[in-house]
């Protein structure tokens, strides 16, 4: 069933499809993480209760992730070019990418240091820790078996999205899927695609799930 | 008391909450002294506002108004970075221990450390130390989910201790333990006081823990101070009816008798005469008999204390007889309210 180069399309597509996600996934929480930071700190309860901060970010967060991410893709494409210089392929996919994921990042981050105890932090303000300490040495590594759990969340999401960024000349596993199987009616080639996508799923979620539970001293 | 002996002062200390509708106050003007060196209880029923007082002494919560020294210094004065640098001179310990859950034992004693800037070895070291102190040197590398709770405030009192503070906050450290673990504690704190000489700021709702190991303790009741004084002289004379409450509840099935029985007294043995038969005499040197509704000991300030609450007869003066025979071996008498 496959023609001759096939074979060879395909491993190219699966190393776009990781290359596109990780990079993206990386992009992400080198935003995001910071943004969900500042979303717990300004909290009304938080260590640096700031209402305007807190509002705005939330708002802007809200936005973008209200917007359909193939939509997202197209509007955001001149945006891109100034970025990359291009708005077709896998280094176009990656700004859209991150640009959809950061406050998708920013909410699980959030939601993960929201887990950690109030009276916890409060120990540590009773010790004279400082915001910037609470934040490095309390909340983030208190956190951490919640952010690893949240991190494999959203790098199957943004594969996901990924593998949509096909339909507006994305590169992956996505594209191909689309190219051959839909425009061209080889429904083979997209059932082998979508039985990719769903095996690199399994992986990183139980990999993410697994070092979760590793790293917890809970248990 | 001399400014040179107070640890902590607390002048017109207020606390106000905004809430739905309106403002709570809960604190309503506290002034209160401790002395260096001194264990020192607030006791009070739940909602009194003994953990929001206990929160304005280090200004984990900011009183609405009113004033906290630390030895001599003003807190409610300074600066963030200022008080920041006072709070590691106050550890405090907490009921639901609040320990680092992913760091060992070693690594949470070590934390304080860390945020003071003390090189890694040497916090090691004294981690190290500390954990010895508190009885768990074998559990240096454990996580606190594999520590017992008595274990963990074990801990959390070796991280409270780590920056060499002159006071030691103990919020309800010990409700969330069985009796048992409890003393051992107590006995720790106790021994802490003594051997570094650390004053101890202890808030409870139970009488007993107070009894244990305060030199003084202040009564707190809706926001106030109903009461303050001597362990000892609380014990033995409570003014307040909070005071009376809390006092008689410790051990005693105060609900049988309170209201419901004419004639109660509870009357309080001191030291050595606890051990001579003084009831006994008295019931035959009155010709009369009282029924006993509740009886215990208790050591107070190395002092031993029987307290007893007693029913007299109906008749008044045969009563009358013998509650002044008491009254004359020095046996303290009060009547129990009955309505």
């Amino acid at each position: 069933m496959f023609k001759e180069g096939m074979l060879a399309l395909v491993g190219a597509g699966f190393w776009e499809t990781i290359y596109m996600t990780l990079v993206s996934t990386f992009f992400a929480y080198l935003i995001g993480l910071p943004l969900g930071l500042i979303l717990v700190v300004t909290d009304k309860d938080g260590i640096r209760p700031m209402a305007l901060v807190h509002q705005v970010l939330g708002v802007l967060i809200n936005i973008i992730r209200s917007v359909p991410f193939l939509i997202l893709l197209v509007a955001i494409m001149p945006f891109t070019k100034a970025v990359v210089g291009t708005v077709i392929g896998a280094k176009a996919t990656i700004v859209g990418l991150l640009v959809a994921a950061a406050p998708f990042v920013a909410r699980m981050v959030e939601s993960s240091l929201k887990e950690v105890e109030k009276g916890v932090i409060e120990a540590a303000q009773s010790m004279g820790a400082s915001p910037l300490q609470i934040m490095l040495k309390v909340l983030l590594p208190e956190a951490k078996p919640s952010l690893l759990v949240g991190s494999a969340i959203a790098i199957t999401t943004i594969l996901g999205y990924s593998a949509m960024a096909g339909f507006v000349g994305g590169g992956g596993l996505g594209a191909i899927a689309i190219n051959y199987g839909y425009y061209r009616g080889q429904t083979d080639i997209m059932y082998i695609m979508v039985i990719l996508l769903v095996i690199i799923v399994q992986v990183f979620q139980e990999a993410g799930m697994r070092i979760s539970r590793h790293s917890d001293k809970r248990l | 008391m001399a400014e040179q002996n107070t640890m902590i002062r607390l002048s017109g200390i207020k606390k106000r909450f905004r809430q739905k509708g309106g403002e709570l106050e809960v604190l309503h003007g506290i002034d209160v002294e401790i002395a260096k060196g001194e264990i020192f209880g607030i006791i009070g029923l739940s909602g009194a506002g003994k953990s929001t007082l206990v929160r304005c002494i280090n200004l984990l919560e900011r009183p609405t108004a009113g004033k906290v020294y630390l030895d001599g210094v003003e807190l409610t004065a300074l600066p963030e970075r200022e008080l920041r640098q006072q709070r590691r001179s106050m550890g405090m310990i907490f009921q639901q221990f609040h320990l680092l859950m992913q760091r060992t034992a070693l690594e949470n004693v070590c934390f304080p450390m860390e945020i003071s800037g003390v090189p890694k070895a040497k916090a090691k070291e004294r981690a190290i130390e500390l954990l010895e102190l508190v009885g768990l040197a074998d559990r240096t590398d454990s996580y606190p989910a594999q520590l017992s709770g008595g274990q963990k405030q074990r801990v959390a009192i070796a991280r409270a201790l780590a920056t060499e503070p002159k006071v030691l906050l103990c919020d309800e450290a010990t409700s969330a333990l069985d009796p048992n673990t409890t003393a051992g504690v107590l006995a720790l704190l106790k021994d802490i006081n003594e051997r570094l000489g650390i004053t101890i700021v202890v808030i409870t709702h139970e009488m007993s823990v107070i009894q244990e190991i305060c030199n003084r303790v202040a009564i707190i009741d809706g926001g106030k101070i109903a009461e303050m004084g001597s362990v000892e002289e609380i014990f033995r004379t409570p003014k307040t009816k909070i005071g009376q409450e809390l006092v008689y509840h410790e051990g005693s099935n105060r609900e049988a008798y309170v209201g419901k029985l004419p004639h109660c007294y509870r009357v309080v043995f001191k030291g050595g005469i606890s051990n001579e038969p003084i009831l006994g005499r008295m019931m035959i040197d009155c010709n009369g008999v009282v029924n006993i509704l509740s009886g215990n000991t208790r050591h107070i300030e190395e002092q031993v204390y029987g307290q007893m609450i007693l029913q007299f007869p109906e008749e008044k003066e045969l009563r009358e007889k013998m509650i002044g025979y008491l009254i004359e071996k020095g046996v303290v008498v009060e009547e129990v309210e009955y309505v």
